[in-house]
């Protein structure tokens, strides 16, 4: 399993659980602000509230919901957005199989997670059976 | 609930042969989906023959919302009108495209005059043929 | 009595000792003991403020180099800055965009393609198509000697933006050896409309044009291969 990145000087900008439709849309809201406030270009913005957006509705549909942690600091050398979503749910048997295109256990298109993973500089995906799933994503200018 | 949807419905207004939908607000999946059978219910009740999305104001565009949209253009073909999503900003086109979702099969154009020509050419052409 | 005495003295002062050892501990450059009193003691003293010079001599210095140090790298970082600017403003000037007639706007690309550069290439002519309301442009790469599949990609993804934005880009100017390099690299560019020379891509959409031009007429013109269906 890997090991995700972490960094004790990164800054916590804030901390949301995700229980309803409405968090997702309003986190999604607050992630563009973010990334605007790092300077972040308006394709970036759009790239990382759309990636952390895939990431909220697969916690909110299969993971029965979840955390969402924002935070900024240093990676390697850049200025970066850290969002890191973690849930309680059943975990993802198949990682491989989840992280490929078109791959979908529900009725999604299943672009969900390969697609966030194109949009942003670093993805790292943690997930035990029964246990939960973490995904970080890291994104900078 | 029914109240709080009811405050955000998105409106459609009808004009000659087409609906006009312009979704001014980031939607949360049910409203999606509500919009995607209101817009059908409207076709059903008004026989409009075509549909025109705007989603100029739209900042993001998800999975969720790309399939509404093609699912959308996919039932309002099977009800013989054609929808053409107008006005996508190209931060969010690059997004889609990168997210890996082409949306094959869904018209669109970059204005409203535009999508209006188009759906009038189409209509032209239709009745050509007849 | 006289003992007890001195040995009060005595504590008094080495507590005087350990005060000024903190103090410096702290941070104060200053603090000395200075004791005017001449004993046994007052050499112990007297070292103790020597080597207390010594530290905060070489403390003080090490602070002044690490100031100019930082001082060199935000200097450093700001030249960096202004070079990334100017790289980026280059970029731009190097990939104008301009609306040629009615509707057409033109990408001459010339020079090496590498990530960054068609990225921002992209990125301007998508603005642009906005910005002007043209259906039609023409991404010429007559100018361009390779293709790698990273720009390949790239190429196809401005395709397929400007047909979700409601624009059809056509990539002309595709050198013998760039479809080649294309083939090779088993790119699929099926998809999207290429033409030889940009002669070729200006009359196509001049037919492009005039196709939508006829429609606005109402005439029953139809061109059977621009048939979609
Ligand atoms: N947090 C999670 N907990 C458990 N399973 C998950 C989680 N996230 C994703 N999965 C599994 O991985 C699969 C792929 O996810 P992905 O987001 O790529 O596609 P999708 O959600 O099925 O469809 P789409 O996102 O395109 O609507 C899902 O179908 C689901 O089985
Ligand atoms: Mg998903």
């Amino acid at each position: 399993m890997m090991q995700l990145t972490s960094n004790t000087n990164w800054e916590t900008i804030d901390k949301h659980l995700i229980k309803t439709e409405h968090d997702i849309v309003n986190v999604r809201q607050q992630i563009r602000f973010c990334a605007k406030q790092l300077n972040m270009g308006i394709i970036n913005q759009t790239r990382i509230t759309t990636a952390v957006s895939e990431l909220l509705r697969n916690m909110y549909n299969y993971g029965e919901g979840g955390e969402v942690l924002i935070q900024k600091g240093m990676v390697d050398e850049h200025n970066a957005l850290i969002i890191t979503c973690s849930d309680q749910g059943p975990g993802i048997d198949n990682l491989e199989l989840a992280m490929s295109d078109g791959y979908t256990s529900g009725k999604g298109m299943g672009y969900g997670l390969p697609g966030a993973k194109r949009l942003v500089d670093r993805f790292e995906i943690e997930s035990e059976k029964n246990k939960g799933t973490i995904v970080r994503i890291m994104k900078w200018n | 609930m029914n109240t709080e949807l009811h405050e955000k419905r998105i409106p459609i207004i009808k004009i000659g042969n087409f609906l006009i939908v312009s979704i001014q607000v980031d939607m949360h999946d049910k409203l999606a989906i509500q919009l995607q059978s209101q817009i059908l219910e409207e076709i059903e009740k008004t026989g409009a023959k075509g549909v025109l999305i705007d989603i100029s104001v739209l900042e993001m565009v998800d999975s969720f919302i790309g399939r509404m949209l093609s699912g959308m253009a996919s039932m309002a073909a099977i009800m013989d009108a054609a929808v053409v999503i107008v006005g996508m900003q190209p931060a969010v086109a690059i997004t889609l495209v990168e997210l890996g979702l082409e949306m094959p099969g869904v018209d669109t154009a970059l204005n409203m005059e535009k999508g209006m020509e188009m759906l009038e050419k189409r209509i032209a052409d239709e009745e050509y043929e007849i | 009595m006289g003992e007890t005495h001195n040995i009060q003295r005595i504590k008094e002062r080495i507590n005087n000792i350990e005060d000024v050892l903190a103090s410096v501990a702290a941070g104060d450059n200053e603090a000395r003991i200075n004791s005017e009193t001449e004993d046994d003691l007052s050499g112990i003293e007297a070292a103790i403020d020597l080597l207390i010079d010594d530290l905060t001599d070489e403390l003080i210095q090490r602070e002044k180099m690490q100031k100019e140090v930082e001082d060199k790298l935000s200097k450093i970082q700001e030249q960096q800055k202004t070079i990334f600017q100017q790289q980026a403003d280059l970029m731009e000037l190097s990939s104008p965009v301009s609306k040629v007639w009615d509707n057409v706007l033109i990408l001459p690309v010339i020079g090496t393609l590498d990530s960054q550069r068609t990225q921002i290439m992209m990125e301007n002519l998508l603005e642009k198509i906005v910005e002007t309301g043209c259906t039609i442009s023409i991404l010429d790469i007559t100018g361009v000697p390779t293709v790698d599949t990273q720009v390949a990609n790239h190429l196809l993804k401005t395709v397929t933006s400007a047909r979700l934005l409601g624009a059809e880009c056509i990539i002309s100017g595709i050198s013998p050896a760039i479809a080649q390099t294309i083939v090779h690299l088993g790119i699929d560019l099926s998809s999207i409309k290429t033409k030889a020379t940009l002669q070729d891509a200006m009359i196509y959409a001049m037919k492009q044009n005039k196709l939508s031009e006829n429609v606005k007429l109402q005439t029953l013109f139809t061109d059977p291969d621009e048939n979609e269906d």
